[in-house]
């Protein structure tokens, strides 16, 4: 075991299987290239609840490197893949 | 009696029923047109309550306040300009936390407002209790909770709206809390912002200032530049004290707020079993399952919609033309009846025999799986065979809705969130096979050389779409969308709604449509009368013969095609006096020229849509893009086939 008690993992949403929950701690829009800058990417998913420290559940990822499938303050959402990935969340392991 | 005049918007997230109420509140009186200017919906209508003639604004569904959607900033300018009497804020019961957070910005904005706690019965199903007195209390806005669908509350609510107007401004509702560090550096900008009259309140001016809201910047700006910088300052300490900028800071904040008054008002019920909704939600997105059960569901729909349209086309085709003999012998048949008859006439009857089969049961079906939530979850599963073409699952609707008329398909891009993203969405639309050329690529190829040449051509329509689309996607300036879309819970659709939805689309598809059909096939007419049309084919015989080794003829059916593609094939018959093509096409002429058919041009009702959209100038673009797409591709073919054969 190399990973001890609370030790805490930054990851991708993407890294995620499916069923499991993070924690959000940062979305990394607007860097590289000014992706998703003009159309407010990290406004429109923090306004769709994705803030940091709220939980996030990956009910199921679609197949042919598709969409995911989550749940978040009680509402499900699809988000594409490209954009998942710029989602990093926090795993507990125990 | 008083007669006085009331204006009520109605305002909430997505799929949250807001539409269901607007329904029942205007009933018939309704119109639907679009903000001066922009191509967001504006719907609205009028009902008469004790002696008061309301007004029903519905605003567009919305997440947020923001202003990077249009919708969004449309949205909020018009409460704070237009300052309706009250807006009713219509909540998803099952999805409280995310719609109050839409509720607290309303809150900010200082709008009288009630709330609407909409899909109660929903809500139940999923065990979650609600208490409304509560929810009134913790919120100090009245909360009426409704079952939409049913007609539940809509009284209650239309009432007490009426009673806080009487009333007067409305009792205080909460006011938004932040953290201490962020409440003293609003109270800083407020004290700044002082007597400067804004659209916006002075809290809320100082709240944005922070969040770096572009509008509200920009005029602040043009009043006192020193309070811009000043709160970007602010705004610096806060993110260097949270390690997060303070758009994120205050987002977050205003979430757990909701969370909070959420938590506090409502009780979670684990339900005994999986309500039923939940286990198709599962089928219809299962990595296995979803798949066939979509591609059976949109079959199933073309099917049916093909089916009925033929039938009622050809009905509807029987009855006027029974027509036209009544009319001759009222007009006669000089150049007036000719005229009339072949050019208005018949230009409305292309209109009539198409938009009426055709259309009006697909978008009866179409906004049936919409509100029903089907619609998304097809978007879930096309998400990445989208984004081969550089557009993400949202815009499959359109280029499904394309194979049955490229029309209603341009105007459905508007679901696509930004402009660069419905233009490319519309350019792929106008390549699909509409069920137009359907009829050309089945009655010509498939008829007369093989129903497996005719799928092939529909394969390589879809590879055409492919390059194309990404090569729209490569020039065009700007960057891409992704998909971040809702999944609400499967729901029995509305029948009222939908077809009202209908309807209004159906109205607009005439509106667009017909004026242009109706001067095309005048123009067209105008041309055979005066004999234009010979020395047309003639003229266009470099390209038709020569380059496409067609007949000359064929100049003269592609010009009749512009109006509507199936009249290529249609004319082409008539000018050769024989259905039977084998007789005067060879199998390479058919291909070449199903091919030509397919892309020449978008027809003249997509070209009306495209420049309602886009302009004039892109729709142009489109156009003459396409003409000498299809002329290089035919000629290209012919040299091909002419190999291979």
């Amino acid at each position: 075991m190399e990973r001890q008690g609370s030790e805490r993992l930054e990851v991708p949403l993407t890294a995620l299987r499916d069923g499991e929950t993070g924690i959000v701690t940062s979305i990394k829009a607007g860097r590289g290239g000014g992706w998703g800058r003009g159309w407010g990417l990290e406004k429109r998913l923090m306004d769709m609840g994705l803030t940091p420290g709220t939980k996030v559940t990956v009910v199921e990822s679609a197949p042919f490197h598709g969409p995911l499938e989550i749940l978040v303050r009680g509402s499900r959402l699809a988000l594409g893949r490209g954009i998942a990935e710029r989602i990093f969340v926090e795993i507990e392991k125990e | 009696m008083t007669g006085r005049k009331l204006v009520i918007a109605l305002a909430g997230n997505a799929n949250v029923g807001k539409s269901v109420i607007f329904n029942y509140l205007t009933g018939l009186h309704q119109h639907i047109g679009n903000w001066p200017g922009k191509t967001v919906e504006r719907a609205e209508g009028t009902l008469h309550f004790k002696g008061y003639t309301i007004d029903i604004v519905d605003l567009p569904g919305i997440y947020s306040l923001s202003t990077y959607s249009l919708e969004e900033l449309i949205s909020r300018k018009y409460i704070a300009v237009e300052r309706p009497d009250v807006v009713i804020n219509v909540v998803d019961a099952s999805v409280l936390e995310r719609n109050l957070f839409f509720t607290l910005q309303l809150i900010e904005l200082e709008a009288p407002m009630i709330i609407a706690l909409n899909q109660m019965d929903m809500a139940k199903k999923k065990g979650i209790e609600i208490d409304t007195k509560k929810l009134e209390k913790l919120l100090g806005i009245p909360v009426i909770p409704t079952v939409a669908i049913k007609g539940i509350g809509i009284f209650q609510l239309l009432e007490k709206a009426v009673e806080i107007i009487e009333k007067g401004r409305m009792a205080k509702h909460v006011e938004v809390k932040y953290g201490w560090e962020v409440e003293e550096r609003i109270a800083k900008v407020t004290k700044m912002i002082g007597e400067i009259q804004f659209w916006y309140p002075p809290r809320y001016v100082a709240v944005k200032l922070l969040e770096d809201d572009e509008e509200i910047a920009r005029e602040v700006n043009r009043i006192d530049p020193q309070i811009v910088s000043t709160a970007k300052k602010l705004a610096n300490e806060i993110e260097n004290l949270h390690g997060h900028s303070c758009s994120t800071v205050i987002t977050s904040e205003r979430y757990e707020a909701a969370g909070r008054i959420t938590r506090e008002a409502q009780k979670l019920v684990s339900p005994i079993k999986p309500p039923i909704e939940e286990r198709i939600h599962t089928l219809t997105t299962h990595k296995l399952m979803g798949y066939p059960i979509m591609a059976f569901s949109l079959l199933l729909m073309f099917y049916f919609v093909f089916t009925f349209g033929d039938y009622a086309s050809e009905l509807l085709n029987n009855f006027f033309y029974g027509l036209e003999p009544l009319f001759v012998s009222l007009f006669g048949t000089g150049i007036v009846g000719k005229l009339v008859w072949g050019g208005i006439i018949e230009g409305v009857l292309a209109g009539v025999t198409i938009a009426l089969p055709y259309i009006v049961p697909f978008y009866l079906i179409l906004y049936f799986l919409e509100n029903s939530g089907y619609l998304s979850r097809i978007a879930f599963l096309m998400d990445s065979a989208m984004h081969k073409i550089g557009l993400h699952g949202k815009a499959f609707i359109p280029v499904m809705l394309g194979y049955g008329c490229n029309v209603p398909a341009c105007l459905g891009c508007r679901i696509m969130e930004t402009e660069r993203e419905r233009l490319l969405a519309a350019f792929v639309t106008t390549l699909v096979p509409c069920a137009a050329r359907t009829v050309i690529i089945l009655g010509l190829v498939g008829q007369f050389i093989g129903i497996q040449w005719a799928l092939m051509l529909y394969v390589f329509d879809l590879l055409i779409i492919l390059a194309l689309g990404r090569l729209a996607f490569r020039t065009l300036p700007g960057e891409p969308t992704a998909l971040i879309m809702e999944m609400h819970d499967y729901r029995m659709p509305h029948l009222k709604t939908v077809l009202k939805q209908t309807w209004f689309r159906v109205a607009e598809f005439i509106k667009i449509a017909f004026p242009l059909i109706i001067v095309g096939s005048l123009a067209i007419k105008f041309a055979e009368i005066l004999n234009l049309l010979e020395p047309i084919a003639t003229v266009l015989s470099p390209v038709t013969v020569m380059w496409l080794g067609l007949p000359v003829i064929t100049g003269i059916t592609l010009i009749f095609g512009v109006l509507r593609k199936e009249l290529t094939l249609i004319m082409l018959a008539a000018l050769l006096g024989t259905t039977n093509f084998a007789q005067v096409l060879t199998p390479v002429q058919m291909v070449v020229f199903t091919l030509v058919a397919m892309f020449y041009i978008p027809c003249i009702a997509t070209i009306a849509a495209l420049v309602r959209e886009f302009g004039w100038k892109k729709a142009l673009f489109i156009t003459v893009f396409e003409i000498v797409f299809a002329i290089s591709l035919g000629g290209v073919a012919l040299r091909v086939l002419a190999l291979t054969a």
